[in-house]
């Protein structure tokens, strides 16, 4: 009897069986909850996903110079790049030239142009001066419109350009680049300067990082065990400068660090130093990292602080019961609970610290210039949108892999925003 | 990071703009703020708008073409004019950011003079919508030396005869052109040398020279703020900075014309702009003689075309504060031949490639 009473299936009041009713309002609660959730995902693809998907294509996207050269592509693979090109070659570049559409020319020159210095002219000239070129032999006729086409160099640089997907953007950011046959070779020593930026972008950072630990930790540490009193005051001397403008920030600095600044002439009317040896402190390496620092300490200080004080002091009490003296308590009780605070703090600080370019720019002077001013400059002057994404991505990669690091290191719980 | 946020802007954008349409015919105006605007706002701003009953919003940037760029490729400018430097008026047009416009729609001066004999250099151009000329110039504060002054470019390299800290701006264009002019060569032959791998070696190697007692500024209010507080003995500076504190605050500049760098800079309205007509009818009204003049009523630029100037000339007193403009302006027949006619083509083909290199020279 029982195992027939199983078989039936159980019915709600309204007769449908009770499986399809739960069916049906688990249904019902997952639309809601997706309903709840959609602004959210929207906003992360629009936001973040788009975006993100674009600077991809963007950097590795190179299939407007084929647009623009299709027949001189053609015959390109059969040209040995160890002499100046034939005749057909001439005729080709010179068909292509004269029939592209002026806009597709006038972007291909600027992409070209990135390859080697003088293209752009070189095309643009050419266009005007080709018109009088009624007909062949093209060779001759081209290079006495402009010597640079006698010019090999120009002609091999095509082959970097032949593929409509390149690496290029992403060797152009290590200072590496592809000759004629797609090897890869160094830029020429005087335009390297990428590597030293990175290397630079990187060690500001973690210097940055490694000053805010050391600063921010005890003042973390006040704040969660001072009086509530007292620790509520020093939470508005924490968030105090954070509300204040960035730019306002930093020019509170100049005033105070410049060679004709305050500490400057304090330290000069106290007679510590002479009128001739005021310290140079601001426009250069160690202004930007003193600025930086400053800026970026409140984002080191709120995590600790939000991990500290759900720091219970009663281990603190309890490690000195068991005979630990108060130094070795903090070090070997307080500090690892405290740890994934600090891990918070050093992974939001490095992160922005890694992408700052305003205060390195107005601060920094000869040395003030990280690898984000270089992809603001291609985004904003040279226009190189496929340069400027490829160290967008190099930047996330790099971010991605750190915190990846941290997050092995420290297993999952390691890190903690909140408590 | 920053570019990733970029695109996020330029996403957001569209998603944003996508529910807007055109109004009447209110343009959108985008400069570089500031007494520059407020200048173009007196000038000639609030002349179309009463002319014409329609209403400009005033924007402002920090150069480049970056907005502009994404702007037209989202297919939904909010931009319709923008005021722009030589190198981006060039990129901006090859790109088919910009409007063509031809000659003959611009208003003639008095004498019908042909708008390419007015103007004091071509159109590189039919995108190009004549504005003012502006310059990189060296100058320091009264006091700063005692006994001989300093009066030329090449005084502004010898730290040894007017020693003390030189402020320069952190990119390359103008202080190519600059050294080599006080290293020697000829004005005529800059572009020629720097043409040259030796001639940009020997650009570098002046700077060298200037290398340790350089401080770096990139705003234009830096270099005043670094001469007058002492940081600096001396600076190159806008000429228009230099000039403004002079006649409006009073201050003891000393400028220098010699070896002043000539910037361009045009007006261009925006591809695929709802109010085009709009858009050229005050590109068209700014860019006329008169107008051209009555913005040096309120900043010390230069009209680009003659008859902007002659207006000038024959009306001083001209300044606002009832002081003479001419003796400021950077394109006065004076000082031409002491003066440096930036290549904005050069620099177009060159630029990325300078660019690199003076940032690895500032690195190092």
């Amino acid at each position: 009897m029982a195992s027939e009473a199983v078989a039936q299936p159980i019915l709600t009041a309204d007769g449908t069986p009770l499986k399809d009713s739960l069916r049906k309002s688990l249904v019902r609660s997952r639309i809601q909850a997706s309903l709840l959730v959609a602004p959210a995902f929207l906003f992360l693809v629009i936001i973040f996903v788009i975006p993100i998907g674009q600077l991809m294509t963007r950097s590795v996207d190179d299939k407007l110079v084929n647009q623009f050269l299709p027949r001189t592509f053609e015959l390109f693979d059969q040209w040995d790049q160890s002499d100046l090109p034939g005749e057909e070659m001439y005729e080709a570049m010179f068909q292509d030239i004269t029939t592209a559409d002026k806009v597709l020319l006038g972007r291909a020159t600027i992409r070209m142009n990135y390859e080697i210095s003088g293209w752009r002219s070189l095309i643009k000239k050419s266009r005007r001066e080709f018109k009088k070129i009624e007909s062949g032999p093209y060779k001759e006729a081209m290079i006495k419109t402009h010597k640079r086409w006698g010019d090999i160099k120009y002609w091999q640089s095509l082959g970097a350009m032949k593929d409509e997907f390149t690496l290029g953007y992403y060797l152009n950011a290590f200072d590496l680049r592809y000759d004629g046959d797609k090897n890869v070779v160094q830029q020429p020593k005087k335009r390297q300067v990428y590597n030293l930026l990175w290397w630079r972008t990187f060690v500001v950072s973690i210097m940055v990082t490694f000053f805010c630990v050391i600063l921010g930790y005890p003042v973390a540490y006040l704040l969660a065990t001072l009086p509530l009193r007292i620790s509520n005051l020093l939470m508005i001397c924490v968030l105090m400068p954070f509300w204040t403008s960035l730019l306002v920030r930093i020019v509170a600095w100049m005033i105070m660090l410049q060679q004709e600044g305050v500490v400057n002439d304090f330290l000069v009317w106290t007679h510590l130093l002479g009128d001739d040896n005021r310290l140079p402190m601001m426009y250069n390496f160690t202004g930007t990292i003193i600025v930086m620092t400053q800026i970026l300490l409140p984002f080191m200080i709120l995590p600790m602080y939000s991990v500290m004080k759900g720091i219970s002091p009663n281990y603190m009490k309890a490690a000195q019961n068991l005979g630990a003296s108060p130094s070795l308590a903090f070090i070997r009780v307080y500090i690892p609970q405290s740890l994934p605070g600090v891990g918070a703090g050093v992974i939001l600080v490095f992160i922005v610290a890694i992408g700052y370019y305003i205060t390195p720019e107005l601060v920094g002077g000869k040395d003030g210039r990280l690898i984000g001013n270089m992809i603001a400059y291609h985004m904003q002057q040279s226009l190189n949108w496929g340069l400027a994404s490829a160290m967008g991505l190099i930047l996330l990669a790099g971010i991605l892999v750190l915190y990846w690091v941290y997050d092995k290191l420290t297993g999952s719980a390691g890190m903690k925003m909140g408590q | 990071m920053k570019n990733t946020f970029k695109f996020a802007l330029a996403a957001g954008a569209v998603v944003l703009t996508a529910g807007t349409t055109a109004m009447a015919a209110d343009i959108t105006v985008t400069s570089w703020g500031g007494a520059y605007t407020a200048s173009q706002q007196k000038a000639y701003g609030e002349s179309w708008e009463a002319k014409t009953g329609n209403k400009i919003h005033w924007e402002s940037y920090n150069g480049g073409l970056g907005e502009v760029r994404a702007m037209v490729e989202a297919g939904n400018p909010t931009w319709d004019i923008v005021d722009v430097l030589p190198d981006q008026i060039r990129t901006g047009c090859d790109e088919g950011l910009f409007v063509e416009i031809p000659d003959d729609r611009f208003i003639l001066d008095a004498n019908g003079t042909p708008l390419d004999d007015d103007l004091m250099v071509p159109r590189p151009n039919d995108c190009a919508i004549p504005q003012i000329f502006w310059s990189y110039m060296p100058f320091y504060q009264e006091g700063t030396f005692s006994g001989e002054q300093p009066d030329s470019l090449a005084d502004f390299f010898d730290v040894e005869k007017f020693p003390g800290k030189r402020g320069i701006h952190t990119w390359p264009q103008a202080l190519i052109e600059m050294a080599l002019y006080a290293d020697g060569v000829a004005i005529a032959d800059l572009y020629d040398v720097m043409d040259t791998e030796e001639g940009i070696d020997r650009a570098f190697a002046k700077l060298d020279t200037l290398k340790d007692h350089v401080v770096f500024w990139s705003s234009g209010a830096k270099p005043l703020e670094l001469v007058s507080s002492g940081e600096v003995a001396m600076s190159l500076a806008y000429n228009g900075r230099v000039g403004a504190a002079i006649l409006s605050e009073g201050a003891k500049f000393v400028p220098i014309w010699d070896g002043q760098v000539l910037e361009e800079e045009w007006l261009a309205v925006i591809k695929g702009t709802p109010n085009l007509e709009a858009a050229i009818d005050f590109a068209m009204h700014a860019s006329a003689p008169e107008q051209q003049a009555g913005q040096a009523k309120w900043i010390n630029y230069g009209p680009m075309r003659q008859s902007g100037l002659d207006i000038i000339a024959a009306n001083e007193p001209w300044f606002n504060t009832g002081a003479n403009v001419m003796e400021h302006m950077p394109n006065r027949a004076e000082v031409m031949p002491n003066s440096i006619f930036a290549n904005p083509d050069w620099w177009a083909d060159n630029g990325s490639e300078i660019s690199e290199r003076f940032t690895a020279w500032m690195a190092q």
